[in-house]
């Protein structure tokens, strides 16, 4: 994998082309696992533990960013899914609208999660909207670093 | 009661958020940022303010100083200049600075210590958000306060980050056609 330098399509420098270092991507190869798995860990359990959707999103988002600079813009966009990621930004809001627009249908007012006829309603309900507004992050994140690091590239 | 880890946590952020102002070359001062950002999501965890703290590190030090990165990178030619460029300070400067920070600093014995109960801003609405979060099942104040008491913000704000990454997109769009 090393000296591996044709992704540096338009010789855009250290950044975004990967870096020649077998120590950089072997550490990130190593931690990034775990950093995804506590970024999700955090957007799930909101409710009983610290963090939330905005705080396990944004740590998601970096574990791809930390990807996208040690393995280069390229190699990332290949593995990554800009379909799925429109489908989560999209969602994420959704789910948002959909859980707080729905109370009205059984009866409460707009966002009164307390109105679903599910046992500890408001828990769940507090859970999707934090799922949502994780994936909404995250992938908003992303994109973001993605678009401004193959500005004019393509 | 100020202990030697806060004291320590502040004299780096003082350094580095100067730091910041004194580089000319853009790389060091996007570095000396991300150092700023990484000793205030330490100072938040001293605080015990973690979920603030998660996002200062996620977002502070770890995104944005990616993203300046990348626009550093994107924008600059050559890193000529190195970390010990330091610009000049004007003496008027410094001075017109010296006493904008002795002011703030004056007022600094009327706000009240960290974590005290009886400050003001824990009067108003903070006890009846304690009392009830625990009663909706949800044990993190924080979230039940974003989701379920102020859903409406939460859900405005979702919106906003959603609505940046469409604007990134568009107008990157636009740079390519044109």
């Amino acid at each position: 994998m090393s000296g591996d330098r044709q992704d540096d399509v338009a010789g855009t420098g250290v950044v975004l082309s990967g870096i020649d270092s077998p120590v950089v991507t072997a550490t990130v190869r190593l931690v990034t696992p775990f950093v995804l798995t506590f970024g999700l860990f955090t957007a799930f359990h909101g409710t009983s533990s610290v963090g939330g959707g905005f705080q396990g999103g944004v740590v998601v988002a970096a574990s791809i960013v930390l990807v996208l600079f040690s393995f280069g813009l390229d190699r990332t966009l290949r593995w990554l899914d800009t379909t799925a990621m429109t489908v989560l930004a999209v969602g994420g809001v959704l789910v948002f609208a959909g859980v707080a627009v729905a109370a009205i249908g059984f009866g409460g007012p707009y966002l009164d999660l307390s109105a679903y006829p599910v046992p500890k309603a408001v828990v769940y309900g507090v859970e999707l909207i934090e799922l949502g507004i994780g994936a909404t992050v995250a992938t908003a994140i992303v994109a973001m670093v993605v678009e401004v690091g193959r500005w004019g590239r393509r | 009661m100020i202990d030697v880890l806060v004291l320590t946590l502040l004299v780096l952020l003082a350094v580095s958020a100067i730091a910041v102002a004194a580089f000319r070359d853009p790389l060091a001062a996007v570095l000396a940022f991300g150092t700023y950002s990484l000793g205030m999501a330490m100072l938040w965890a001293v605080f015990r303010a973690i979920d603030v703290a998660l996002t200062e590190a996620a977002v502070g030090a770890g995104v944005t100083t990616a993203l300046f990165l990348v626009v550093v990178f994107r924008t600059t030619a050559v890193r000529a200049s190195g970390f010990r460029s330091v610009g000049t300070v004007r003496a008027r400067s410094a001075a017109v600075l010296a006493v904008v920070v002795g002011a703030l600093l004056w007022t600094l014995p009327a706000l009240p210590a960290v974590g005290d109960p009886g400050a003001p801003g824990f009067q108003r609405v903070a006890p009846e958000y304690v009392d009830r979060a625990p009663a909706l099942g949800v044990d993190n104040v924080v979230t039940a306060i974003l989701v379920a008491f102020r859903g409406f913000d939460t859900f405005g704000e979702v919106v906003v980050v959603f609505a940046a990454a469409v604007a990134v997109l568009v107008v990157f769009d636009r740079e390519v056609v044109r």
